[in-house]
């Protein structure tokens, strides 16, 4: 439903009611109906893009039919003029109040700066360590995005920034390119103060894929086998860290829906981090824990309690409400299991993944409470997500070898049946009472 | 700051960088000591910005027993290769993780180390520490067509580089020899 029709249904109420008069009514009805006949601003942005994308393409084409037709000289005034030319006629349709041309201009001069890049370093024949060229264009996009308060450009100087960890990490064989990171801290800041919620996905995503990439490099670091068991820890906990920093963001005027996002990323890779903690297969590797291991283990779990203490300080003032009290002892429990498996002998290893399914299913339950108290419907679904994946593991786990073939994978249907329609009714009615909460907000 | 004076900002610091890319390329190639290397062309890429061949120089694999300096190299190391004047092509004497004092030496990243290596005259692989060395001039820009040619030289051609070595390491190709004729030179701007 429109917001235009949604307004019309519920302005008699609220007029009834006192809360606006029948003549604002009527003047919020004019104005939501002229917002609406100028077509909604995405379509326009859309279209602005595709026309940036397109004379890129040209540009880029031209050069390829007539590159070496053309004196240096020529060529680097051309390469210039019109780097120059897309960011005058941004300031011009700034000026002239066209803010969506201006906004394509912009990303014109970004691509332009990264295409002017590789063309210079075509015509001086540079081919020195080529992903150093996609950061500086990648740095070039996020200072335009910066300074000129423009969202496309911040995400594509992230999504250069991601194409850059990738070369660095796949490429040329770094084993964990941390630079990265510096890099998205630097870019993050102006994202979360420009409450730019695009460009905060395209930055957690970013995280995302090099916490995989250095995964696979430092879990063959020569710790022996036991590393990806350290690793998986430090993972949960640092991706926990931020989610709890996402409950800190909730609470600050405006920023709800990047908290949102902050936490929907947070938990994916939290969750995915404990899920493979409950693997008696990865715990029954022997410790052999590096004392680096353990520093970072422990830098990880203070920097969680830090946290969760400040969002206690926060809320403690206030009527705290009950999930956040049984999340406190959860954490405690989680916080003793994992240092318990820093030095548990590889005979434990039944009974740690008992508790670590015990603390993962527990964890699921406490994360829909929450999502239903932060009216937060994408963590419904993923908590959903990780329940029917885990319980579909553990039948294979427990399963495979106790029961005839015939009869496991009967059994595997109908729990794929029964279990997949039991789990979309109750995802169903959570995500329908936090579409109530919502209305009921309004 | 005003709409303007961000613009402004944003096309001098952009402009800056591109500026100094070609500034740094123009200065080597008009200070550098010019040195002939070696060269085979082994990869020539038809990519949509034309032609270009990608050269393994001579001095692209350094066998570490037959040069002088430092032994003891890992992955991603920069590294400097010192240069000496041979008949007719210049060769690697020494090479040092620091830039050696008052010696040419062409700078270099380490692409992987190894202690055997394939000896194509007897077919087996031998004992021969060395390390393979990647300049940043291998690649080198050709007309669009032209670049297969390079690839398969006919009988007796030898293809060699005429590189400018400045004294920071840096290098930049000036022109691209055939039997020491100059077939492609590089030109201030």
């Amino acid at each position: 439903m429109s917001f235009k029709k949604q307004l019309e249904q519920r302005l008699p109420h609220w007029v009834e009611q006192g809360w606006v008069s029948a003549d604002s009514a009527t003047r919020i009805l004019q104005d939501t109906a002229a917002g609406e006949r100028h077509g909604p601003r995405y379509v326009a942005l859309a279209f602005s893009l595709l026309g940036v994308i397109l004379i890129g393409s040209g540009v880029i084409t031209f050069f390829a039919a007539n590159w070496a037709a053309m004196p240096k000289l020529l060529k680097l005034g051309v390469l210039f003029s019109a780097l120059w030319g897309s960011y005058v006629l941004a300031g011009v349709f700034e000026r002239r109040q066209l803010p969506l041309l201006a906004t394509a201009m912009l990303l014109l001069g970004v691509i332009l700066f990264g295409s002017n890049i590789m063309l210079i370093a075509q015509i001086y024949h540079i081919s020195a360590h080529y992903p150093d060229g996609v950061l500086v264009w990648a740095l070039g996009g996020v200072l335009t995005g910066w300074l000129l308060r423009s969202q496309p450009a911040m995400v594509a100087g992230l999504g250069l920034g991601v194409l850059w960890t990738g070369l660095e990490s796949h490429g040329f064989g770094r084993e964990v390119h941390w630079p990265f990171l510096l890099f998205l801290a630097v870019s993050v800041w102006p994202v979360v103060q420009l409450r730019w919620r695009i460009a905060l996905h395209m930055a957690l995503a970013g995280l995302l894929l090099w916490s995989g990439f250095a995964f696979v490099a430092m879990s063959g670091w020569d710790y022996r086998d036991s590393a990806a068991i350290y690793l998986v820890q430090v993972y949960f906990l640092a991706y926990l860290a931020l989610f709890l920093a996402g409950m800190l963001l909730q609470g600050r005027h405006g920023a709800q829906a990047l908290a949102h996002t902050l936490q929907r990323y947070a938990a994916f890779a939290a969750l995915g981090s404990l899920y493979l903690l409950t693997f008696p297969d990865l715990l029954r590797h022997a410790r052999h824990a590096h004392l680096a291991w353990w520093l970072v283990t422990l830098a990880a779990l203070l920097l969680v309690v830090a946290l969760a203490a400040w969002h206690y300080r926060r809320t403690a003032g206030v009527m705290r409400p009950p999930f956040l009290n049984w999340g406190l002892g959860l954490l405690a429990a989680a916080l003793l299991l994992l240092l318990v498996n820093l030095a548990a002998e590889r005979h434990l290893a039944a009974l740690l993944a008992l508790l670590f399914n015990l603390l993962y299913f527990a964890g699921l339950l406490w994360l829909l409470r929450a999502a239903v108290h932060l009216e937060h419907r994408a963590l419904v679904n993923m908590a959903f997500f990780f329940f029917a994946i885990t319980l579909l593991a553990r039948y294979f786990d427990t399963f495979w070898s106790l029961m005839d073939r015939s009869l496991f994978f009967m059994g595997g249907g109908l729990l794929l049946l029964g279990g997949g329609y039991w789990l979309e009714r109750q995802r169903r009615r959570l995500t329908q009472q936090i579409a109530g909460q919502r209305e009921g907000g309004a | 700051m005003t709409l303007s004076g961000r613009l402004l900002v944003i096309v001098l610091i952009q402009t800056l960088v591109l500026a100094g890319m070609i500034a740094k390329c123009q200065w080597t190639l008009a200070s550098g000591t010019p040195v002939v290397l070696k060269t085979q062309p082994i990869d020539p890429r038809s990519l949509f910005r034309g032609d270009y061949v990608t050269f393994n120089y001579e001095i692209s694999r350094l066998k570490l027993n037959e040069l002088e300096g430092e032994d003891e190299f890992r992955r991603h190391d920069t590294i400097y290769v010192v240069l000496k004047p041979g008949e007719p092509y210049w060769r690697a004497h020494a090479v040092y993780r620091a830039p050696p004092p008052g010696q040419l030496a062409l700078r270099g990243t380490v692409q992987y180390v190894a202690d055997y290596w394939w000896n194509p005259q007897t077919g087996a692989s031998e004992a021969m520490p060395h390390i393979n060395v990647r300049y940043g001039i291998e690649d080198y820009f050709v007309p669009e067509g032209e670049g297969r040619v390079l690839e398969r030289p006919v009988a007796g051609e030898e293809i060699s580089l005429r590189v400018a070595v400045d004294r920071f390491g840096n290098g930049a190709i000036q022109a691209l020899l055939i039997n020491g004729v100059e077939r492609y030179r590089e030109t201030l701007f």
